[in-house]
């Protein structure tokens, strides 16, 4: 299990991530939501290890995740918001290296590595050099990447971002698929309806802290709302849309 | 029915707004002849200390070049005399400048065409191409004058104030028109001498522009960059000294002259100063000619293929797919210093820019080389063990190893990163101690190989066995001694501008010559008596087993960590005194 106690991360004083404490289980999604600079992908980084916190803890399986970040490290697959990759190399010659980083045996990984290629349909172009991949290319590689090294921890932060509908749908699968195998599984994604489909928890972030945390099902009956938009909407957005949308319309054209 | 494309809301761009534009264009381009996101996060996008290092080295060799002018100056030789002994000075200063802006040239190579990012962000906004292109040509004319400016800065008025007619009083110095049309032909010469250079090298990659493809562009250009870079460093080198009247005017040497435009310039300075003489006429009409061709033919093919670049960066991809074959690359040790290695042999194969910083280095290391080499004590024997060959297979090591740790300090996409530190599943002194791999691999062992081929095939295997090692010794100190306190994975850690000490790093390169000129008169003793090569083996041994050690030290210590970001030392020492001995002192916001 994913845990995180009171954590806060200040940047210059100013908290982006004002203590949060959630819990991640074994065996379920958990959505992890919030608008536009909310910190979300602070909290992600956090429990990534890239960055430290403030103060509070993060622990996994019972343990804070400092005490052996290394262990931590070997346990956890994450797929950043950013598709930022060496575009230098090969999609192959990548995910060799991430095996070597990993220090996977080179045989069984070349074999994993060349099976996964396939799946992601993406063995025509492993060795064309990720500068020519489209955006979802890349994120296919960033997927593989991340499921290379059969993480116990897997952090997706928009993991969606640019994938075709029929990829979408697989990584859907593949998501509950690990979830159900007992992987812990912390899912950041803007696209409410498929959260809704694949997170059977959620926590919704509001200016740096929780605001929500608890079973889509269970906030529906406590919210007295037919679905998940409307209740990040309620919660998170706190906002007349339509009349911010006027707005904008009226300022473009004045 | 024709729709009207500008209305009262969308008027066409007036030329005031256009003015605007390339005053932002002008200041983006010039501003980003350096790529901001390799600096580190320290430097808040502030290159002022890197432009203000590049600047300080192009003034510290004029004014060195400006005190030899003075030291050269002598007022008792007749003034005809000395006007033609000058012509080696003006020469020397004329191909260097000359180097220099050709070196320019090829390190802006990249800034001078347009760029996927521009053409992706710019096309979509309503500034016309040619405000682009004016933008751009006129970012690079201002870093070029920059540039000629630096180099000239004391020179330029040390050579006109050392050639002019001596004054008898401070007015007629002042008031001497000859002193005036001095410095006038010496800047306009140095401007074309410039120019020609930095004209040639656009035209050709304009040319090639033009007429490839541009995938096939992009890799024809990295190697018509390393062959430009090639180019101006051998004829800098190996050109003849031709600057007296009667080899100028020899009949032999009018070919060899036709393909030096150095002295052309050198005709056409004379030309301008009122020296005319028999010698210089042709050279400067050769000048004048060389000049408007280069000038004409490369503003027709850099426009030409600056606006075509900008249409095929759209719709060609800038890399297309490798092959299978290329990629293959064998293990270097357990998985993680076979990943720094084979991620450093592909980032320097593929990063022209990386690629670029080694050849400098090199090439520095290939001049002192070629200088030391013409010395007629190295036309001697080749066959036998001797110092010229002892001494040029020490500096190329020197050169490459140098070299090529500083360029494992320049990053390369630095917002990957992350994946290295994801995936740091191994202690800090592990990844230190496979740092060490990718410069032993990359640096030590070709130069190593190669000398054993050159050594094996030249000399008796017994000395050249001999040399071979001690060259091993020599490679590994040196690699261990670049490696004291390196705490980065090549290619990964953001630069922080203004951390070298170009003044030291000269003196210390001074000093590293004498040491190799000692140690190779003692090498060649030595390889002729075996108590003395014992010895040095083991001087040499014991060497390496320190500097290892020291080396490993650090590495291994408590405060060893894989650095990602280059940060400044801190200025304020924290003495970490609490409040009541319980609460810590937070630093107050602003």
């Amino acid at each position: 299990m994913l845990e995180l106690r009171k954590v806060s991360k200040r940047f210059l004083g100013i908290a982006a991530v004002d203590n949060v404490s959630f819990r991640a289980r074994a065996g379920e999604v958990t959505g992890y939501l919030g608008p536009n600079g909310s910190g979300k992908s602070t909290t992600m980084k956090m429990i990534t290890g890239l960055i430290e916190t403030t103060s509070g803890e993060i622990l996994f399986d019972g343990e804070r995740i400092q005490r052996n970040l290394i262990a931590y490290k070997q346990r956890m697959g994450y797929v950043p918001e950013e598709p930022h990759l060496y575009a230098h190399l090969s999609g192959l010659e990548y995910l060799v290296m991430v095996g070597q980083l990993r220090a996977l045996a080179a045989k069984h990984t070349a074999e994993r590595i060349d099976r996964l290629l396939m799946l992601f349909a993406l063995h025509g172009d492993q060795h064309a050099p990720i500068s020519a991949y489209s955006k979802g290319m890349r994120q296919k590689v960033l997927l593989i990447a991340a499921l290379l090294h059969n993480p116990d921890l897997l952090l997706l932060d928009e993991p969606f971002s640019g994938l075709d509908v029929g990829t979408g749908l697989v990584l859907r699968s593949l998501i509950q698929e690990l979830a159900a195998r007992g992987k812990v599984v912390l899912f950041s994604s803007h696209e409410l309806e498929t959260v809704e489909r694949v997170c059977s928890h959620v926590v919704i972030l509001h200016r740096g802290k929780v605001v929500a945390d608890d079973s889509i099902e269970s906030l529906r009956t406590l919210m007295a709302l037919p679905t998940l938009e409307s209740i990040f909407s309620q919660l998170a957005v706190q906002q007349d849309t339509a009349a911010i949308s006027r707005e904008i319309a009226d300022l473009i054209q004045a | 029915m024709m729709t009207k494309l500008f209305n009262d809301d969308h008027p066409p761009v007036s030329d005031d707004r256009k003015t605007t534009q390339f005053r932002v264009l002008y200041r983006q381009f010039l501003f980003r002849m350096v790529d901001l996101e390799l600096l580190s996060a320290s430097a808040r996008g502030d290159i002022s200390k890197l432009l203000g290092q590049f600047a300080a080295l192009l003034l510290f060799l004029s004014s060195w070049l400006g005190l030899a002018i003075l030291g050269f100056w002598d007022s008792e030789m007749p003034r005809e005399a000395f006007i033609i002994n000058a012509w080696g000075m003006e020469h020397l200063l004329i191909s260097t400048m000359m180097l220099v802006v050709g070196l320019f040239a090829i390190l802006s190579w990249d800034s001078t065409v347009p760029d996927r990012r521009d053409v992706l962000v710019l096309a979509l906004l309503p500034v016309r191409a040619r405000t682009l292109f004016l933008a751009k040509v006129a970012a690079v004319a201002t870093s070029l004058g920059l540039t000629v400016a630096a180099f000239n800065a004391f020179t330029g008025f040390t050579l006109p104030l050392a050639l002019a007619p001596t004054s008898a009083s401070l007015l007629q110095l002042i008031l001497s028109p000859a002193r005036y049309r001095l410095i006038a032909a010496y800047w306009i010469t140095m401007i074309s001498a410039g120019g020609f250079i930095f004209c040639s090298v656009l035209g050709v990659q304009g040319l090639a522009a033009q007429l490839l493809a541009r995938s096939q562009f992009l890799r024809l250009s990295a190697l018509l960059q390393m062959a430009a870079f090639c180019l101006f460093l051998s004829v800098y080198f190996l050109q003849p000294s031709l600057a007296t009247p009667h080899a100028l005017m020899a009949a032999q040497n009018q070919h060899l002259l036709a393909w030096l435009p150095s002295y052309w310039f050198l005709g056409l300075f004379q030309e301008l100063s009122g020296f005319t003489h028999p010698a210089v006429v042709p050279l400067a009409w050769r000048a004048l000619t060389g000049l408007a061709i280069v000038g004409l033919g490369t503003a027709v093919a850099y426009a030409l293929s600056y606006f075509r670049t900008l249409r095929k960066i759209v719709e060609e991809p800038d890399i297309v797919a490798g092959s299978r074959r290329h990629h293959w690359l064998p293990p270097f040790g357990n998985s993680l210093e076979t990943a720094l290695v084979q991620f450093s042999v592909r980032t320097l194969l593929r990063s022209r820019q990386h690629r670029m910083m080694l050849a400098f280095y090199l090439g520095i290391g290939f001049a002192i080389v070629i200088l030391f080499m013409r010395t007629p004590r190295a036309q001697q024997q080749l066959s036998a063990a001797n110092a010229p060959l002892l001494f040029s297979s020490f500096v190329i090591m020197c050169a490459w190893v140098v070299g090529t740790r500083i360029v494992f300090s320049m990053p390369l996409a630095l917002r990957a990163n992350w994946i290295f530190r994801l995936t740091e599943v191994r202690s800090a002194p592990e990844y230190l101690a496979a740092i060490r791999r990718p410069l032993f691999v990359l640096a030590v062992a070709p130069v190593w190989a190669a000398s054993a081929a050159l050594f094996l095939s030249i000399w008796p295997w017994r000395m050249a066995a001999g040399h071979l090692v001690v060259l091993g010794l020599w490679g590994m100190i040196l690699a261990y001694f670049c490696l004291l306190g390196f705490q980065k994975i090549p290619f990964t850690c953001s630069y922080l501008p203004g951390k070298s000490f170009l003044h030291m790093a000269f003196l210390a390169a001074l000093g590293l010559l004498l040491l190799i000129g000692k140690g190779v008169d003692f090498e060649l003793r030595a390889l002729h008596d075996p108590v003395s090569y014992a010895t040095m083996l083991v001087i040499l041994g014991i060497a390496v087993v320190l500097v290892r050690w020291r080396t490993v030290a650090l590495a291994t210590s408590d405060e060893a960590f894989v650095q990602f970001e280059e940060a400044p030392p801190t200025e304020v020492f924290v003495l970490g005194l609490y409040r009541d001995g319980v609460l810590p002192i937070e630093p107050r916001s602003n």
